[in-house]
Order: C-alpha cells, then sequence, then structure tokens
C-alpha cells in the first residue's frame, strides 16, 4: 500500500506517544531521520525516566543469575551474540582484563554448536568490497564480497562487545566503544593491539544466495 | 585541603567498599543507562529490551570490585553500541550518522536533564510553527485534531506539518 509519507509519519508519532514500541513497515526508512527525531522527542515527554520497580526486579535477577552461574565461556558467548575477547585461550575464563590486550593472532572461526545455515543475502545484492552487516540467528557477522569470493568475520569487537560498524570511507570495520579498526579480513589497523576477529562460516549457494553458518 | 581528606577522596574513587557487590553497582548505573536509552528510543518496552542487552553483554566482563567510573564508562560504551545496532536493524540508519548521534550521548550525571534539555535547544532552533506543532504534539500530548484546532488549521495540513517539522528537527545539529 502506498501510504503517504506524512501519513506513516503520523501512525508512528501516535505509537509513540501512546507509549508503544516503535514498528516500523516498509517505506518508513525513507524518513528514519524524521523517526528518530520523534523518538528523541516523545522520550524527552516526560523528563529523565527511571526503571519500573518490576523491570529492575527483573533485572537484579537476570544479574544475579549471571554472577551465580559464573564467567560465561567465550565460545558460549560469541555464538549467543555477545562480544567478548576472542583471543582468549579456547575456553578460558572472561571478565579478567578491562584494559588494553597484547597483540594475539585471533581468527578462529566460530563453531557454533548446532550450526545452521542462515540464508542471509543474494550475492548479487553484496557490494564489492563493502561490508554488509547479517544477522544468522546467534552469529552476527560482516559479509564482503570480492569478485566471486565471499568471506565473513565476526561483527562483534575482539575486545569489548560492542558492534562492529562498517566505515565504507577508510574501508574498515571501527569499533564504536574505543579506537581500533580491523580491515574486512579481521586484522586489526591501528590503536589497541588486539586478536583478530573472529572468522565467521559464510558459503553462496548455487542459487546464488549467501549462507552464513549461525544458530536457529 | 588536608592529606586525610585527600585520600579518603582518592579511597572513594579508586576501590568500593568491600561490600558492594558488582551487581548492585551495576542496578545503579544501569538506572543511568535506561535514562539514556529512553531518552532516545522514546518507548518503555524497547528501552527495557535495550538495557536488558546492555546487561547480558557488559555485566559478565566486569569484575567484581571495579570502581564505578569504569563500571559507568563500559555499560554506556556497550549502551551505544547496543542503540546503533537497534537503529541500524530498524531504520537502515547509515552507521555515519548514527556515529554523529551517538557522539553527542556523553553518559549523564544522575539527576540529569539531558534529553529534555537537548530536544528544548533542538526545538528552540526551529520556526516558530515548526516548534508549536512539535511542542504541542510531543510535550503537551495534544492529538492532531486538537493541535489543528489550536493551530487553526486543518488536520491534513497539521500532519504535513508535523512531517516538515521532524524532518527539520533532525537536521539540527547542536554545538556539543
Amino acid at each position: 500500500m502506498n501510504r503517504k509519507p506524512e501519513d506513516r509519519l503520523e501512525r508512528i508519532v501516535s505509537g509513540l506517544l501512546r507509549g508503544r514500541r516503535l514498528k516500523l513497515r516498509g517505506g518508513d526508512a525513507e524518513d528514519k531521520e524524521a523517526i528518530a527525531a520523534a523518538a528523541r522527542l516523545a522520550g524527552a515527554r516526560q523528563g529523565p525516566q527511571r526503571m519500573h520497580p518490576a523491570f529492575r526486579k527483573r533485572l537484579a535477577d537476570s544479574l544475579e543469575q549471571t554472577q551465580s552461574q559464573g564467567w560465561l565461556t567465550r565460545r558460549a558467548a560469541l555464538v549467543a551474540g555477545l562480544g567478548l575477547a576472542a583471543g582468549a585461550a579456547g575456553g578460558a575464563l572472561l571478565g579478567r582484563d578491562l584494559g588494553p590486550v597484547n597483540a594475539r593472532a585471533g581468527g578462529e572461526p566460530i563453531e557454533p554448536v548446532h550450526g545452521r545455515w542462515i540464508d542471509v543475502a543474494a550475492a548479487t545484492e553484496l557490494v564489492e568490497g563493502e561490508g554488509t552487516h547479517v544477522v544468522a540467528g546467534g552469529v552476527g557477522a560482516f559479509v564482503f564480497r570480492h569478485g566471486d569470493t565471499v568471506t565473513a568475520v565476526s561483527s562483534v569487537c575482539s575486545h569489548l562487545p560492542c558492534e562492529l560498524w562498517w566505515e565504507s570511507h577508510a574501508g574498515a570495520l571501527s569499533c564504536p566503544c574505543h579506537p581500533a579498526t580491523f580491515t574486512p579480513d579481521g586484522k586489526p589497523t591501528e590503536g589497541y593491539l588486539l586478536p583478530a576477529l573472529n572468522k565467521v562460516h559464510v558459503r553462496v549457494t548455487a542459487a546464488g544466495r549467501v549462507e552464513v553458518l549461525g544458530t536457529e | 585541603m588536608t592529606t586525610e581528606e585527600q585520600a579518603g577522596e582518592q579511597a572513594e574513587v579508586i576501590q568500593l567498599p568491600v561490600t558492594s557487590s558488582t551487581t548492585e553497582i551495576a542496578l545503579d548505573e544501569l538506572e543511568l543507562v535506561y535514562a539514556f536509552i529512553y531518552a532516545r528510543v522514546g518507548n518503555r518496552a524497547d528501552a527495557e529490551d535495550l538495557t536488558q542487552l546492555v546487561a547480558l553483554k557488559a555485566i559478565p566482563r566486569l569484575r567484581p570490585g571495579s570502581p564505578p567510573s569504569a563500571v559507568r564508562g563500559y555499560l554506556f560504551a556497550t549502551a551505544r553500541s547496543v542503540l546503533g545496532g537497534f537503529w541500524s536493524t530498524r531504520l537502515g540508519l547509515s552507521e555515519a550518522e548514527l556515529r554523529d548521534d551517538l557522539a553527542l550521548a556523553a553518559p549523564p550525571g544522575p539527576a540529569s536533564e539531558e534529553g529534555t534539555e537537548t530536544v528544548q535547544q533542538i526545538l528552540d532552533r526551529l520556526p516558530d510553527n515548526y516548534r508549536r506543532v512539535l511542542e504541542l504534539r510531543f510535550l503537551h500530548g495534544y492529538s492532531l485534531k486538537e493541535v489543528a484546532a489550536e493551530m487553526k488549521s486543518t488536520v491534513g495540513a497539521i500532519k504535513v506539518m508535523q512531517l516538515r517539522a521532524l524532518r527539520a528537527a533532525a537536521k539540527v545539529r547542536l554545538d556539543e
């Protein structure tokens, strides 16, 4: 249905003012900046917000549970989409170091326990040399096409648990949390001495579809 | 400042009391993270989901006994990343635009009016009719019909003006 932009935006504004979740439809992205502005205005309407007591309780319970279970293993967290120090020795415990880490090789491929090939895009949709962010269940990745070859690396920084961004002008993956950048093959370029990004298994089917080894 | 005062202040900054658990500190800091996220997504359900995600991502990486400043810095760094992912997924906002926007997002203090102040500054830079329609709609909670009556216009015209006003608000860049 071809709705007018003002009608589409009004539906979103109206939802926000009723306290509803941001739900977007095809075509809404056309006015993405206006939608982000509407969300900020709606967010400022009642001044700074505090957590609802029930939510705070749920959060406290889940935090206590996390702590009582001990630190997550690197593998479990990577597959769950949580960013961790990829260079830690396999199965090593986490939560040990908030500072810069020493340079390590890293770059091991992510091997989900119950891995499944997930369709993420058509090979023709990938722009030559440009990073495309994809999500395959619990595995986030940046996919690159160079000619007929498609490669993928984890979308999570190898140091802090932050989702990387593709900086087209620099041709590099950049971490928003600290001055770290990575080449499309996952190698650190400057700043902190970090392990390489984890590789992600990727393949192109006979039908020209790009599939990433992820989770359900 | 006396040597004792200096030592006391230093001790408070460097090390938490032994009895303070990382969870308790993290919860207080997560209140700030929640306010920060809410001010950017404008609704409770998304703010709760994203705050939970920040906690899940960041807490396992915090050491027991980490100073509050380290906990806060780490949580907000994670919050910026999570918000980036949220907008990128929902809207397809470009990463460069996101980065520009999030660069303004310094961690607020405990009693911060950060979100409200920023929005007021944005509104102040808009033409009168744009500012008026957004104030009535968002800050006073008027319906489109009520805004139209107040501004002596039609619902259709107000809807278009709302769209243009939000587009204009999105273009305002604050010198922060």
